[in-house]
């Protein structure tokens, strides 16, 4: 494994428990996604993998080196593209690649080839020589992208690197990210576009609260999922379906705004449907859809049952607490 | 990678990053130098030849000591929150030559206004001044320290701290230093403060390299500006090199 992380634990200074227990490991030549709700820990992660955050306990080896030990052995051996966007503040996307690249130690020609390859397949050329204050969020957020993998390192360390970008360019991106790990770096991508990542990741791990609660290739992670499907209602404006009204073969249901989803059986698709039909009629739903399940479903479902485990022990620890008092009470 | 190319690429990058630094800070330079020059005798009306020499070069000392203790701890805190140093730190970069890099550009900006500092004064009052051979060292050197504090006090402090602290220099290095007035004007308290405080030695650095035949050049003050350099430095490079 080029790049093994053990046990990890990050605590930061007010007792945030930010990464608790945190193992994985990437090959070369793979894609590794890591999921996980805002404040998961994915960030803090990553942070420490690069040398700019200190472990609380646990390591990390790249290429069985241990980079905890020596922070710039990892700095030379990965190479990160941020979360926050990178200030390119009074340097164009062209000077900024080319200064990276070249800092991270490729000759200049080299950097100049990949330059080109990787402006041309994101098409951002029409950027590359104006100021960065003046270009927008997205082309930014691409021309940190570059910067990460002009000069690669045997880690590549993307920390949601579609954010701002474009559906189109989206897709540009993601068979770039594919194409450095097939040039033999190992990439570890942070991402919430759970749905895109399905098709551009190798492995994934998915993080919630710290913790790895799933880990393993993306059909590993649906075969519970395997054979359900999702039934997606967009409400009419104004309406609200209560409890009471869902029948019992719609499972796990959550709703987001305008929208219900839940997950249905094969068996009972037939029913679905009727429901589903009699709503439509009745002007209580705009649309459904009835589709086999997804990554993305695969996510909510495990984020919330970790947070169904979560509540419950909280619910048993005021419980006990409370039975305690009593005990007290009664002695 | 070596240190040396490291360092050119990154004066190359911060210079970039800076050059609209350059000409707005020798406006503020020469305004700042015509304030001083002009201000003070307002305050002063019965002024002397040496209070006429005290303020003529102590203009482009106050110039100078204001860049590097507040327009550069300003800057570089706004690199630490806008998170430019936090994406240099995870370059394979040596600290040192990111470090020396940014204070040459600083150096480098600092410099020129103070030209204009030293021209408006002698314009102004006709003064004759015998520069001293030592004189581009001197510059160079309290450019330097001066930038070398800011820094380190930019990175050092979160920038909330280093902004307040950045406010209460001001008035310090305006009011209550020796350098537009002989350090004997001062209380004794406050001018054993200022025997180890570079302040008082950035300026009789400067008026002893402007003025040879009324000021001393001493060695005394360039050996205390070197320390208070190479102490800044450590302190510049740990905060670089920690790990929260
Ligand atoms: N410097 C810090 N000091 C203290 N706590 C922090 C610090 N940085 C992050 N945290 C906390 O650590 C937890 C994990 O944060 P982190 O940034 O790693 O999350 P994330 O998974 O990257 O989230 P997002 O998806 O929003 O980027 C959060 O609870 C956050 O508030
Ligand atoms: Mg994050």
């Amino acid at each position: 494994m080029l790049l093994s992380i053990s046990d990890l634990t990050k605590v930061y200074r007010g007792g945030t428990r930010a990464n608790d227990g945190v193992s994985l490991s990437v090959e070369e030549g793979q894609v590794f996604g890591l999921l996980g709700h805002n404040g998961a820990g994915k960030t803090t992660l990553v942070s420490q993998v690069v040398g700019l955050l200190r472990p609380t306990s646990g390591a990390i080896a790249i290429d069985g080196r241990d980079a905890v030990a020596d922070p710039g052995y990892a700095r030379r051996v990965c190479s990160i593209q941020p979360q926050a966007q990178v200030p390119i503040t009074g340097v164009t996307p062209r000077q900024a690649i080319d200064l990276v690249g070249r800092l991270r130690g490729a000759p200049r020609s080299l950097v100049r080839r990949r330059m080109d390859r990787f402006v041309e397949a994101l098409q951002i050329g029409e950027w590359l020589d104006v100021d960065g204050e003046r270009i927008s969020s997205g082309v930014k957020r691409l021309t940190s992208f570059c910067m990460a993998t002009v000069s690669p390192g045997r880690v590549v360390i993307l920390d949601e690197p579609t954010n701002d970008v474009d559906p189109v360019r989206r897709r540009l991106l993601w068979t770039q990210v594919r194409a450095v790990a097939d040039e033999g770096s190992a990439v570890l991508l942070v991402t919430h576009n759970v749905l895109e990542a399905e098709r551009a990741v190798d492995r994934l791990a998915i993080l919630d609260h710290g913790r790895v609660i799933a880990e393993g290739t993306p059909a590993e992670l649906k075969t519970g999922l395997a054979d359900e499907l999702r039934l997606e209602l967009v409400l009419e404006p104004g309406v609200e379906l209560g409890a009471a009204e869902v029948p019992a073969f719609a499972r796990r249901t959550t709703t987001a705004g305008n929208r219900l989803i839940a997950t249905v059986a094969p068996d009972d698709a037939g029913a679905a449907v009727r429901w589903a039909g009699d709503l439509r009629i009745a002007n209580r739903i705009e649309e459904y859809s009835l589709v086999p399940a997804t990554l993305e479903d695969v996510y909510v479902q495990l984020v919330g049952r970790a947070d169904a485990d979560a509540t419950a022990a909280a619910a048993n620890a005021t419980d006990s607490a409370a039975r305690e008092g009593d005990d007290v009470r009664a002695a | 990678m070596s240190a040396l190319r490291s360092y050119g690429l990154l004066i190359r990058w911060q210079a970039l990053r800076y050059k609209w630094m350059l000409p707005m800070t020798m406006v503020v330079q020469a305004l700042f130098a015509l304030g001083i020059v002009a201000g003070y005798p307002l305050l002063f009306p019965e002024i002397d030849r040496t209070t006429i020499l005290f303020l003529a070069t102590g203009a482009p000392a106050i110039s100078l000591i204001m860049m590097g203790l507040v327009a550069v701890p300003q800057v570089v805190a706004q690199g630490k929150s806008e998170g430019s140093v936090e994406y240099i730190r995870s370059l394979p970069i040596p600290r040192l030559a990111f470090l020396a890099a940014d204070l040459s550009v600083w150096t480098a900006i600092v410099l020129p206004g103070v030209v204009f500092a030293v021209a408006i004064g002698a314009l102004r009052f006709g003064l004759p001044l015998s520069v001293s051979p030592l004189v581009v060292p001197a510059f160079v050197l309290v450019a330097l320290t001066a930038s070398c504090v800011g820094y380190a006090l930019a990175s050092v402090a979160p920038p909330m701290v280093s902004g307040i602290v950045s406010q209460v220099l001001i008035v310090f290095v305006l009011m209550f230093s020796p350098l537009s007035f002989p350090a004997e004007r001062l209380p004794d308290w406050l001018r054993a403060i200022h025997s180890v405080l570079p302040i008082q030695a950035m300026g009789e650095t400067i008026r002893g390299s402007l003025a040879t035949t009324s000021f001393p050049l001493s060695s005394g003050a360039f050996l205390l500006l070197g320390a208070w350099c190479a102490g800044s430095l450590v302190l510049a490079l740990a905060a670089l090199n920690r790990r929260a």
